[in-house]
């Protein structure tokens, strides 16, 4: 092989080197654990103290509190079967945060237990499929006019019978 | 009408594998019947999947709720343009519209190449179809569009209220258009190597598809955080979500590949690694769908449908397989004569430049699949958010931009001292003193504050050289041709449009470059509870909370509008009127952003909250220099149509090159195209 080429090979390898390190050191300093309101039960909640953490679970009919002197100031509780996670959060919750919604919060667990959000996200607008096949009313789906409380389940799902 | 779609795509199907194997028959048995047979498969497919388009369109436009998708996407009250974009709203739909583009560029490329390049067409052909019966077989046989509801509804579902918007309009058909014009240089590419015509010929053929692709899909990413921006009201414009990852890889790749594809037509160098580049540009197109259809990747916004993602895994895996196998097996007719002289050459500046924008897309990529990844071999899902791009691609970015400036004006071959002297002295001067008068104005508390900074310094830079090279080239032509400096600019350009054209492009860029350091860095935000009369401070600004008014906007929807007044200096400067909109049976209200964009700034407003009392809760952010991506965007798309231009000379010179190749051919024992005869 001729000098040049492997002087090249070198110089290729010497980038690749440095970008896979700066790849390999950033990602154990940034990552966070990402599992559902069961796993982390199942994991063991203690295991998981001040580590970086996303969990994801469906927001409690009802759960949601919100500070009458400051609205920003929000707890809720978040679940997944019969688990349950109690979440406090600041700052501004996104508009398709609602009871029953799919919700993922991210920042750490205290020993007391509750999970101390520093961001919220709902599932997006283009996730309508599975809500539908659960038979439930996408949350930002626009009002029905033509009867009453007609449910807007696809009828699909519905015995016939019954439309 | 319907039924007629549902049969269209039938049809479609069975005449694209029709097709292909007519073409391949063709192409390896010299038979001039099949060949004319196959010949019209391309049009006939087009014309079914355009009919089976306008079926569903139809459905949409006439309320046909007993159609499913229909139901699930649109409703009687909704307006004419979101029941045509709610064509491609869900995951059925979209994969048609997917279907649509590609088989209308497949009949673009049929009727443009079917004359000139009948080696290569034939098999680019056959590699089109196969893409397209892949979908066809999707929306036949898992994901029918037509499929009907036995009772038909009264009333349809609606597209969400979020996605009605005019970028629904814009940036999805964008985005698609880019991605799938990909498959075009990959078709042409796996035609060359299985014909083993590997000169730079299917390269040159398809350098205006990737450019227009590569323009698509960089219109699209840019609209995509536009909207985001605009409408999703959290400040930002671009969060490193999967699916965002999933658009920007390909884009990544695709500059690479045009980049190097530079060097191949110059120095018949690097065919192995632009036949690997457009690969991935191509497996990345599908990858990107991948991850959008799988449900495995949590991301914000995914179909949630988790069978299509192992059907799109195995094609992936097809595809890649095939494509490496064609690759090694022509590698002895892939090596190249030439080689690298030196560090400081322009071949080599490309290199870097490749391995930098592929260290970039493979570092997206692995924090995309890291949470699978991590679970596969520690059995704990673990996943990476915006700090970890942030702090892998932007050193890299940095050096990416540092090279955008080195690249284009360092020598050929082995750049000499007086070379460097000569291109970089006085880019490196202007930045420098850039870097000193910057300093006095701009804080440095932060690493963010200190990596904009240098980003500024980098900017000046590469700015710098291009200006020199227009006006160093200007100054030249207009002493030739002893006119104005105005008129030796434009002939410049006019002359060069490949060129020049790239370095406008290299503006834009410098411009989203530095848009994305100064609001990264020097973004302020706050948040505020705030009764009439009250304000909150921030960047210098004063917000008065002023009043709250509530509008009956239709029966549907209620708006409540809150006015904000904004003051500088004690002077009034712009009123705020973010909005909450509630429709009607609903309580989830859709929010709406207050903004003013100016070139230093934007002033955003987002109404968070408010009660009875008219007590409201605000949030306000101030972000420098947002405008710029925006208009580098602009910018990027003014350059990309000065390289797309028709040029006169380019056309000569192929013209030229086409002749010397049908005389080597015709000559030749080994003529395999049975087209000729025709």
């Amino acid at each position: 092989m001729p000098r040049k080429k492997i002087k090249f090979l070198v110089g290729a390898f010497m980038i690749i080197l440095a970008i896979g390190f700066l790849i390999g050191s950033t990602i154990n300093s940034t990552s966070t654990y990402f599992m559902t309101v069961s796993e982390l039960h199942h994991n063991g909640m203690d295991n998981y103290y001040d580590a970086g953490l996303k969990v994801k679970g469906n927001v409690v009919d009802g759960s949601i509190q919100r500070d009458p002197q400051n609205s920003l100031d929000v707890a809720f509780r978040i679940k997944e079967n019969d688990d349950i996670l109690k979440v406090v959060y600041n700052g501004i919750t996104p508009d398709m945060f609602n009871d029953g919604g799919e919700v993922v919060v991210e920042g750490t667990l205290a020993e007391d237990g509750v999970f101390h959000a520093n961001t919220l996200l709902t599932s997006c607008p283009s996730k309508y499929e599975a809500e539908k096949e659960k038979g439930k009313t996408h949350p930002g789906s626009l009002p029905d006019f033509s009867g009453a409380q007609k449910p807007k389940v696809s009828p699909e799902t519905l015995p016939k019978a019954k439309i | 009408m319907n039924a007629l779609g549902e049969f269209a795509l039938q049809l479609g199907l069975a005449t694209s594998i029709y097709g292909i194997v007519c073409y391949l028959m063709a192409a390896r048995g010299n038979r001039i019947d099949l060949y004319l047979s196959a010949d019209k498969t391309p049009l006939v497919v087009w014309a079914c999947v355009m009919m089976a388009s306008i079926a569903l369109w139809k459905a949409f436009l006439t309320d046909d709720f007993s159609v499913e998708y229909v139901w699930a996407y649109s409703n009687s009250q909704q307006n004419v343009f979101y029941k045509l974009a709610s064509f491609w709203g869900g995951q059925k739909g979209s994969l048609l519209f997917w279907t649509l583009i590609l088989t209308t560029y497949m009949v673009i490329v049929h009727s443009q190449y079917r004359k000139k390049h009948l080696r290569l067409v034939p098999h680019a052909m056959a590699v089109m179809l196969v893409m397209t019966v892949f979908f066809l077989g999707l929306l036949n046989f898992s994901t029918n569009p037509f499929e009907l509801i036995p009772l038909p509804p009264e009333d349809g579902r609606g597209l969400n209220p979020l996605l009605q918007n005019y970028w629904m309009v814009i940036h999805p058909p964008t985005l698609y258009l880019g991605y799938v014009g990909f498959t075009v240089p990959f078709a042409f590419a796996i035609a060359a190597l299985i014909t083993k015509n590997l000169d730079d010929g299917w390269i040159r053929l398809t350098r205006k598809w990737a450019l227009i692709s590569w323009f698509f899909l960089c219109m699209g990413n840019l609209f995509g955080a536009q909207w985001a921006y605009v409408e999703l009201g959290w400040g930002g414009y671009w969060a490193w979500d999967p699916v965002e990852n999933a658009a920007f890889m390909p884009l990544i790749v695709a500059t690479a590949y045009l980049h190097s594809i530079q060097i191949q037509e110059k120095k018949d160098m690097m065919k192995v690694w632009n036949m690997s580049l457009i690969l991935l540009t191509f497996v990345m197109t599908i990858f990107g769908t991948f991850i959008t259809r799988s449900g495995l990747i949590q991301s914000v916004h995914t179909f949630d449908e988790a069978t299509l993602g192992f059907i799109f895994l195995g094609f992936l895996g097809v595809i890649i397989a095939f494509s490496v196998f064609l690759i090694v097996k022509r590698l002895p007719l892939l090596k190249s004569e030439n080689e690298l002289d030196s560090f400081l050459s322009r071949e080599s500046s490309f290199l870097f430049n490749n391995l930098v924008l592929l260290g970039i897309g493979f570092a997206t990529f692995w924090g995309t699949i890291f949470p699978i990844i991590s679970e596969a071999f520690r059995g704990v899902k673990i996943t990476v958010g915006p700090p970890f791009y942030n702090q892998v691609n932007v050193p890299i970015g940095m050096v990416l931009l540092a090279l955008v400036g080195i690249g284009p004006v360092i020598a050929w071959r082995k750049a000499t001292w007086s070379n460097l002297k000569n291109s970089f002295f006085k880019p490196i001067v202007t930045a420098g003193l850039a870097g000193v008068g910057l300093s006095f104005f701009l804080p440095f508390t932060n690493k963010a504050e200190i990596l904009a900074y240098i980003t500024f310094i980098i900017c000046v830079f590469v700015l710098t050289t291009i200006v020199l090279e227009f006006s160093k080239g200007a100054r030249a032509r207009a002493q030739i041709s002893g006119g104005t400096f105005i008129e030796g600019f434009g002939s410049l350009v006019w002359h060069n449009k490949r060129r020049y054209g790239g370095y406008v492009v290299h503006v834009g860029i410098v411009c989203i470059f530095a848009g994305i350091a100064a609001s990264s860095a020097y973004s302020v935000d706050a948040q505020k509870v705030l009764k009439i009369g009250e304000s909150l401070e921030l960047g210098g600004y004063t917000f008065t909370y002023e009043k709250l008014r509530v509008r009956e906007a239709s029966d549907v929807k209620t708006r409540i509008i809150a006015s904000m007044g904004v003051f500088k200096d004690g002077k009034r400067v712009w009123t705020a009127k973010p909005e909450k909109e509630f429709y009607k049976e609903q309580n989830q209200p859709v929010s709406e952003v207050s903004l003013r964009s100016t070139f230093i700034e934007d002033l955003y407003v987002i109404l968070a909250d408010f009660r009875e009392d008219e007590t409201a809760t605000f949030k306000v952010y101030v972000n420098p220099m947002v405008w710029w991506m925006w208009f580098g965007q602009m910018v990027i798309a003014l350059g990309t149509i000065v390289c797309m231009w028709p040029d006169k000379q380019e056309e000569r010179r192929r013209l030229q090159r086409v002749r010397r190749q049908e005389a080597v051919f015709a000559a030749g024992p080994a003529a395999p195209a049975p087209a000729q005869q025709e």
